[in-house]
């Protein structure tokens, strides 16, 4: 396989003394999406939140192309051609459609190349070119999360974070924007992270993925991979193991193997 | 019975006891069998607590008289449920008090108890209920009901199960199945109907009869139930009171599973004669949490769990303020040359002393706060061997740790150190009224009222286990001083005969590099074949922390063992044990087992040492390739 554009080793992040990510490693290869399961609190945000540079890693290091970006400001990180869609959409909701756009290209010099991005979102989320002069706040949820990603495409990234796409939205909803992402991914060959708790959705989407457990990682492999475990298929998955009775309540303990 | 033909009496902390263990009768407060001393303590202490349980975050506490009433319903209700005396009662449980009312009023009504372990399979248990032909099956919860359900068909001799926890069980519908409140309804019933029946049951106890049978773990063949008498049980608690003090305001914690017969004495029996109050660890993944809250006087753990808590109180320190590191190496400094003094029953020297005390008030003292060993009196280790620099470790800290040794068949007792009388790296001296020989092929033989009866239903088995002249033969290989501390080598059918000849016991190179903090447990292997190798399991906490400080990438545990770095580090070990043995005694190839192994799996028993049998068997593939 190709060398990884993004390289993350041994990151370890604090909030105060509480360690949220106790050592993590992991890669995202050019042209992947790479989905990362967890349960609440598992630490997949505060990871992203890592990478992006909101927050500073006390250990390890990230590579993006190449280069350490560990502890670098946001927007250095932006500039460098990664963009964080964050967890709950936080789009400007009294700013209208378009200057919503207009603010995932700020760093961007090249006004031209703005408006071909402008361009490139519009298609591929039209409800947004209806509703450019609206003001964001007033959209549906499914379009506000639909901004959001449209925002960070603005950036002309070459690897895009997802926090929760699917947060709070309806399954059909969440079946579109995930199909857009699937489009995005191989049309324009954009590399993704994605965080989900949606779990079929997200394997179904992804090509690999990590599996985080208070704040470690306990599994790894191609999505195919995944969906077949028998943890996963039981603990993300839903699905019942036979059991003596019907209606059993109590899970068996975790492998991860 | 005729007073003037007792044996003479002493009192040891206000319990009293034969002067000289290892008498028949074997008293204990003027009682003979485990139900006469439970009766007694019952009516003496009445209100005063005897176990606490924490219920939805709080402490709870259940006296004397609670467990009192609750064992005699339950024996009553089993009784009328068409229990034997002599016949068998099945217990798959987690340690919790319902545990100890149920062992008590089992044996009261002349029923044997036997613990399931609740990791066991279903077809284990199956196995264990058919063996010992159990007339009831206790079970904790919906979980574990599961077990019984899946195996149902096959154990005809069962006539009931009860359960103790109805969560998810309300629309339950089953003829055998009964929730332990209808139990207790019925033995309420059953007192009322026949008043005084439960004293009656106790009064028939013998201190030859069986009480409770314990399957032994077996690493080869299927497991074997040890059964021990009412003598045996009071012949451990009499040794054990000689030798180790414990008092009626003494606080413990129990959370190793009460089907081992370690846990057993220290958390039931013992305290039935010692007043003691037991406290019951919510699972066994809050331990640590509850030994804090409960800060017992007595503390008795296998010692993976001293190595966890070291490893801990290490990472704890590492991640200190600078400061607070220095502060902590000085006086674990000074506190490793008190030890020194102390391990080695010297008195210590005067400055010494103050050094200590200044640094014990600065630093020590709060750190055993932190652990909830700062009433500690004693801690004890045993079932398995620990590593002497481990147990000085805690004597620096300010933790007198002792190690002791017995087994299922010696009542869990036979030889201990104590904080008086320590020799690290030995198993300590016999207990009084019992005594041990090293027979002629360096076998621990032992001797004593608290010697078992025998294999259920196995005169072979048992047959095999006694020597000629009637001692028991441990199965352990060891050596005695001229004080009469023991020392383990190795087990005896371990032992490995290489392809030259050569006769090598696995189990002194296996603790060897059990003591690396990176290695948890380690199998060599060997036997006919030309050189030794060793199957390691690493220390996944340990581990981790080494490859996260090390920059080493992993993601999962089966990457964390195939890094090379790691590797390095397993074979750094290796090597470090290779120089201490001789030349064909060394490891000259290693692999990793790169899948976490859990107390459900087969090769790991219930106190998560490998077994060798199965771990050889499923792990072949892996000895095959050190031999390719």
């Amino acid at each position: 396989m190709t060398e990884p554009i993004l390289k993350i080793r041994n990151i370890e992040s604090f909030y105060g003394p509480i360690m949220a990510i106790r050592g993590v490693s992991l890669d995202v290869h050019p042209g992947r999406i790479v989905s990362i399961l967890g349960a609440n609190g598992a630490g997949k945000t505060t990871l992203m939140k890592t990478v992006s540079g909101v927050m500073d890693p006390e250990k390890g290091t990230i590579t993006f192309d190449g280069e350490d970006i560990q502890g670098s400001e946001p927007h250095k990180v932006v500039q460098k051609g990664i963009v964080h869609v964050p967890e709950g959409r936080e789009v400007f909701p009294l700013l209208t459609v378009d200057e919503n756009l207009s603010l995932g290209a700020y760093t961007s010099p090249d006004k031209a190349q703005v408006e071909r991005d402008r361009e490139l979102v519009f298609s591929y989320f039209p409800i947004l070119a209806e509703r450019r002069d609206q003001e964001a706040g007033t959209l549906s949820g499914g379009q506000q999360q639909m901004l959001a990603i449209g925002r960070g495409l603005m950036a002309n990234p070459q690897i895009m974070l997802l926090d929760e796409p699917s947060l709070g939205l309806s399954p059909i909803l969440v079946q579109e924007i995930f199909a857009i992402l699937k489009r995005l991914n191989t049309e324009q060959n954009m590399t993704m992270m994605l965080v989900e708790q949606n779990a079929r959705a997200a394997l179904e989407l992804a090509h690999d993925g990590y599996v985080m457990e208070v704040g470690r990682i306990v599994m790894d492999g191609t999505a195919d991979e995944l969906m077949k475990s028998e943890d996963i298929q039981n603990f993300y998955l839903g699905v019942q193991e036979e059991g003596a009775r019907e209606n059993r309540r109590w899970k068996r303990k975790k492998t991860w193997r | 019975m005729d007073a003037s033909t007792l044996p003479a009496q002493t009192v040891i902390n206000g319990v009293t006891f034969n002067a000289t263990p290892g008498q028949r009768p074997v008293l204990v407060d003027g009682t003979t069998t485990i139900p006469g001393l439970f009766q007694k303590r019952c009516a003496d202490l009445g209100n005063r607590t005897a176990h606490r349980e924490k219920d939805f975050g709080i402490w709870k506490s259940y006296s004397w008289s609670d467990y009192w009433n609750h064992a005699k319903w339950i024996g009553l209700a089993l009784r009328k449920l068409g229990l034997q005396r002599g016949e068998v009662v099945s217990i798959l449980s987690e340690d919790r008090k319902e545990w100890a009312w149920f062992d008590m009023g089992i044996q009261c009504v002349g029923g044997i108890a036997s613990g399931v372990y609740t990791t066991d399979s279903a077809s284990q248990l199956s196995y264990l209920i058919n063996d010992s032909d159990s007339r009831f099956l206790i079970v904790e919860d919906e979980e574990q009901l599961d077990k019984y359900l899946q195996i149902e068909g096959e154990v005809p001799s069962l006539l009931n199960v009860i359960i103790l926890e109805d969560e998810g069980l309300h629309d339950l519908d089953h003829h055998r199945c009964l929730m332990i409140e209808e139990l207790y309804d019925i033995g309420r019933q059953a007192e009322r109907d026949e008043p005084g029946a439960f004293d009656t049951e106790i009064a028939k106890a013998n201190p030859a009869d069986t009480a409770l049978l314990i399957y032994t773990s077996g690493t080869t063949g299927m497991p074997k139930g040890a059964m021990l008498s009412n003598e045996n049980i009071m012949a451990g608690i009499e040794a054990g009171a000689h030798r180790l003090s414990s008092y009626e305001t003494d606080e413990q914690l129990c959370f190793l599973p009460l089907c081992h017969i370690l846990e057993r004495d220290v958390s039931i029996y013992f305290p039935l004669a010692s007043k003691s109050t037991v406290n019951f660890a919510e699972s066994p993944e809050t331990v640590f949490a509850n030994l804090q809250e409960v800060s017992p006087a007595t503390f008795t753990a296998v010692p993976r769990v001293w190595e966890k808590i070291y490893s801990q109180v290490l990472i704890m320190a590492q991640e200190a303020t600078p400061l607070g590191r220095i502060a902590f190496g000085m006086a674990l400094k000074t506190g490793m040359k008190r030890a020194s003094y102390l391990v080695e029953n010297k008195p210590v020297p005067g400055g010494l002393n103050a050094q200590f005390w200044f640094w014990d008030r600065l630093v020590l003292r709060n750190l055993r706060r932190m652990l909830g060993m700062d009433r500690l009196r004693r801690g004890g280790t045993g079932a398995a061997p620990i590593s002497p620099e481990l147990l000085k470790w805690y004597w620096a800290i300010g933790v007198p740790l002792v190690e002791g040794y017995g087994m299922t068949e010696t009542a869990g007792i036979a030889t201990i150190n104590t904080p008086d009388e320590n020799r690290v790296g030995t198993i300590g001296k016999a207990v009084p009224g019992i005594d041990v020989r090293i027979g002629q092929d360096g076998e621990i033989q032992v001797k004593g009222l608290n010697v078992f009866q025998g294999y259920w239903r196995n005169n072979e088995k048992t047959a095999e286990t006694f020597t000629g002249d009637g001692w028991l033969r441990t199965g352990d290989v060891g050596r005695m001083d001229d004080d009469g501390y023991v020392t383990i080598t190795g087990r005896l059918k371990d032992i490995i005969i290489t392809a030259g000849g050569k006769n090598i016991t696995p189990a002194e190179i296996e603790s060897r590099l059990k003591f690396s903090h990176y290695i948890s447990d380690a199998v060599i292997i060997g036997d006919r074949r030309k050189y030794l190798t060793a199957l390691i399991m690493i220390d996944q906490e340990n581990v981790e922390k080494y490859a996260q400080d090390h920059k080493v990438p992993f993601s999962n545990f089966a990457s964390l063992c195939a890094a090379p770095e790691v590797r390095a580090l397993i074979a750094d070990e290796v090597k470090a044990v290779n120089t201490e043995f001789a030349r064909v005694e060394q490891i000259k190839d290693f692999r990793l087992i790169d899948v976490l192994l859990t107390a459900e799996d087969d090769e790991l028993t219930a106190t998560m040492k490998l077994k060798r049998g199965l771990v050889e068997k499923k792990h072949a593939n892996l000895i095959e390739d050190m031999y390719t």
